[in-house]
């Protein structure tokens, strides 16, 4: 359900009691409207300091015990009135925004997963953050064709059809934007966890090993490099170490049980586990080998780490061990005194979470979280730790620790390194302030 | 899609992969798995665009800085500027030398890229926005040319080719080295592991980011891409009259009340297609709500309008490509969206 800091008026709650109380019948329709109004009214005498909360205001009471609800007195559609299943119309808030001013326009940007909505590991198809850099083609796949050529022995042309007769492979991943974060080099801006940890996702994908494609065109001995194309208007090109092609690169078609959505590559995309998401070209449509890297946009003026001294770092591909904090966070205040979960992702791109651990004090001390549910390589892990807040203020923050013993570093530590002007990877500890009201703001610690 | 069913599957090696413990990729590798084709030397060629710093890649041909001026003033300047300044959030593509190691680095071809075959690599595949592949290996080399001599690179004589592209000495060839990274290393501390003491605490100016689904009206400035373009055009007014600058006050955009039904259903097409180049006026585009741009083009009547949106016009400011690129949407939609930016513009 979703979470509105402050209340809404009387005006949008009379609005909200007259849609959800349509299809009553009509003695039940004016009891609900009067009881209503009569709550909606008092809250707005009470103000928001009393002792109502807006979402228990906007309750209709005929609908909870002991009275049977409304639901149960009727009947809901039946089989395939929607043939492709849609999330509840109350949670319609579950969605992926974006910050307009990170990019000229719409058709070359970025949008973010809600992280704060999202429960387990899997990001649900629809709400996989976007990017694109000249819009979402729409691709036949019968018309769609996989080339592999260059320093190859077979150079080969495969239909969509073909690649699905290989033996398939599904594989738990996340995928990450390198620029994740990249806002906050200089200090806060973001207001949201959605915008500061957003350009995440983890997905099962499932397709054909690339080391099995590359074997069937048989790779010659100088073959170093191979160039990953895409067939969208950008034909987004990347340079990729063969070792990394041989090793767990995946082919993909499918994702979380399904053909690829159109924003992730439909119908067939590169899924390298770990690494930059750039890299895991999307409308995959060539593979050239070559004995050197090709050195493309994508590689030299973005996606290249500018350090301090004017340098800078090139292909950086591996998404370093990370993690941060979902309940609570701004979007998720702590609302009542007591129990909590303190609840949050962690995920490293160069292999299996080992260890999460809380502070309360902004990295004065630590204490051990529990991985919860699914531990696996280069997917994103669920942490908790139970605790009890009774409104002492919080420096709260989360820190991995990945099976290279890697710990995760502060954001001190990576300005030391690296300034501020490298926009890709800030894998840093996030810190969120919480106020002795139960609200979250995000902050940096110096 | 798939649905068809080829009954004469080939076997091969596949029958080989039940029977014992060795992996797929080795069995494949002993025996071809013999999926897909050979492909041509026609179908590689139609699609092997990349351009490597050597110059592997590069077809035969030249173009000049002079050739360049001309075709980067049409294709170009809209988004990146008539100096390569660029526009808005659109990339600069000049100057910015010797600042890489200052506060606010600008990067551009000249002070960042480290090879020139990028350049051509990158208009080639990608260039302009709204028309990929649209452009001959000709003109490729011309603007590459012209890109280079904005950034003082080369001079306004120089003919650029296959034969010398490679020998381009870009000045911060040298300015990149291999990921060095883990390249910092937390200790694993548990206690006093900070100074809470001389801790500082440094909060969100606010109001930077839209998050009014969750704090009841506190978006932030800019919620949608045109209010971000006319807030920062607003600042950009304000900052010139603060300058003494004349500045010209821009005609407001939509007025919903006097649209037709299929201008209001042009609407959320013209958002979703037509706002990237009709919104700013990139590209020779008219911009919405530009009356001069639009009393001549609406003169021609509807049906011309609509049919240059559906079938593509060379004007002479710029090009609009058939359905401005987006070939997906209905004639109706495109139709739809002309009348939404010509009746908002009147």
């Amino acid at each position: 359900m979703g979470k509105i800091i402050k209340g809404p008026t009387t005006r949008e709650l009379m609005q909200q009691l007259a849609t959800e109380s349509e299809g009553m019948g009509v003695n039940d329709r004016r009891e609900f409207l009067r009881k209503g109004i009569a709550s909606a009214s008092g809250l707005a005498a009470l103000g928001m300091a009393g002792s109502l909360s807006a979402n228990e205001a906007m309750l209709n009471p005929t609908n909870l015990p002991p009275n049977e609800p409304s639901w149960g007195r009727m009947l809901g559609h039946g089989v395939v009135e929607y043939p492709y299943g849609q999330p509840s119309k109350f949670e319609s808030h579950v969605v992926r925004r974006t910050v307009p001013w990170l990019t000229a326009e719409s058709i070359s940007s970025i949008s973010m997963t809600p992280l704060q909505d999202l429960k387990g590991i899997i990001t649900p198809n629809g709400l996989v953050f976007e990017r694109y850099h000249a819009g979402v083609p729409q691709i036949n796949p019968q018309e769609h064709r996989l080339i592999i050529h260059g320093m190859v022995e077979r150079p080969l042309i495969f239909t969509m059809e073909d690649l699905m007769r290989f033996p398939s492979v599904s594989q738990i991943k996340f995928l990450e934007c390198p620029a994740n974060g990249g806002m906050e080099w200089r200090g806060t801006q973001m207001e949201a966890l959605q915008f500061t940890h957003g350009m995440l996702s983890c997905c099962e994908w499932t397709g054909v090993p690339l080391r099995v494609l590359l074997e069937e065109a048989g790779v010659k001995p100088e073959g170093k490099w191979i160039l990953a194309e895409g067939a969208d208007g950008a034909h987004m090109s990347r340079s990729i170490p063969i070792e990394k092609a041989l090793d767990d690169v995946i082919v993909v078609y499918a994702q979380n049980g399904e053909m690829l959505r159109p924003e992730q590559g439909y119908p067939l995309r590169l899924v390298n586990p770990g690494w930059e998401g750039n890299t895991s070209i999307k409308w995959l449509r060539r593979l050239e080998v070559g004995d050197q890297p090709w050195y493309h946009r994508e590689e030299t003026s973005k996606y290249t780490d500018l350090m301090a001294d004017g340098r800078a770092r090139k292909f950086t591909f591996v998404q370093e061990c990370n993690s941060v904090i979902t309940s609570p966070c701004p979007e998720n205040p702590i609302t009542s005194s007591g129990l909590i979960e303190i609840e949050g992702i962690a995920w490293s791109g160069r292999g299996t979470i080992k260890r999460v651990d809380i502070s309360f004090d902004g990295g004065v001390s630590w204490t051990p979280a529990n991985l919860k549910g699914l531990v696996l390589e280069k997917a994103l892990t669920r942490f908790s730790l139970v605790t009890k807040w009774d409104g002492q203020p919080w420096l709260l923050q989360a820190r991995a620790v990945d099976d290279t013993g890697y710990v995760q570093p502060t954001l001190k530590q990576l300005r030391e390194a690296r300034g501020v002007e490298s926009i890709y990877h800030k894998n840093a500890i996030h810190t969120w302030q919480v106020l002795n009201t139960g609200e979250v703001k995000n902050v940096q610690i110096s | 899609m798939f649905k068809s069913v080829k009954p004469t599957l080939k076997t091969v090696a596949l029958t080989s992969l039940v029977t014992g413990s060795v992996s797929f990729s080795a069995v494949l590798h002993a025996e071809s798995a013999g999926i897909g084709r050979t492909v041509t030397a026609e179908e590689i060629a139609g699609w092997d665009i990349d351009v490597r710093p050597d110059g592997l890649g590069l077809p035969v041909g030249e173009g000049s800085v002079l050739d360049g001026e001309a075709l980067y003033e049409a294709k170009c300047a809209a988004c990146h500027g008539l100096f390569g300044e660029g526009e808005g959030r659109w990339p600069v593509l000049a100057g910015g030398k010797g600042t890489l190691a200052q506060e606010r680095p600008t990067k551009t071809v000249g002070s960042y890229w480290p090879y020139a075959s990028t350049l051509y690599d990158y208009i080639y595949r990608a260039m302009p926005f709204t028309a990929p592949r649209s452009l001959s290996a000709e003109e490729t080399y011309a603007i590459s040319a012209y890109v280079l001599y904005l950034n003082d690179l080369v001079d306004e004589e120089f003919v650029l080719s296959n034969e010398n592209l490679a020998s381009i000495e870009m000045p911060n060839k040298g300015g990149f080295f291999v990921d060095p990274r883990p390249d910092v290393n937390n200790p694993l501390c548990m206690e006093n592991c900070a100074d809470a003491s001389t801790m500082k605490i440094q909060g969100s100016i606010g109001g930077v980011t839209p998050i009014s689904h969750f704090v009841e009206g506190a978006d932030g400035p800019a919620a949608s891409h045109e209010a971000q373009h006319e807030l920062e055009s607003e600042m950009e007014k304000e900052r010139l009259k603060e300058l003494g600058v004349e500045v010209e006050e821009a005609v407001s955009a939509s007025k919903p009340a006097e649209l037709s039904a299929a201008a209001i259903a042009g609407k959320a097409v013209y958002e979703q297609a037509c706002a990237a180049c009709h919104g700013m006026g990139i590209a020779g585009a008219p911009k919405v709500g530009d009356k001069a741009a639009w009393t001549a083009r609406n003169a021609q009547g509807m049906e011309t309008l609509v049919s240059h949106a559906i079938n593509g016009y060379q004007g002479n400011d710029g090009v609009m490509p058939a359905k401005g690129g987006r070939t997906d949407l209905s004639d109706e939609a495109v139709s739809n969206a002309v009348a939404f930016m010509a009746e908002s513009s009147r």
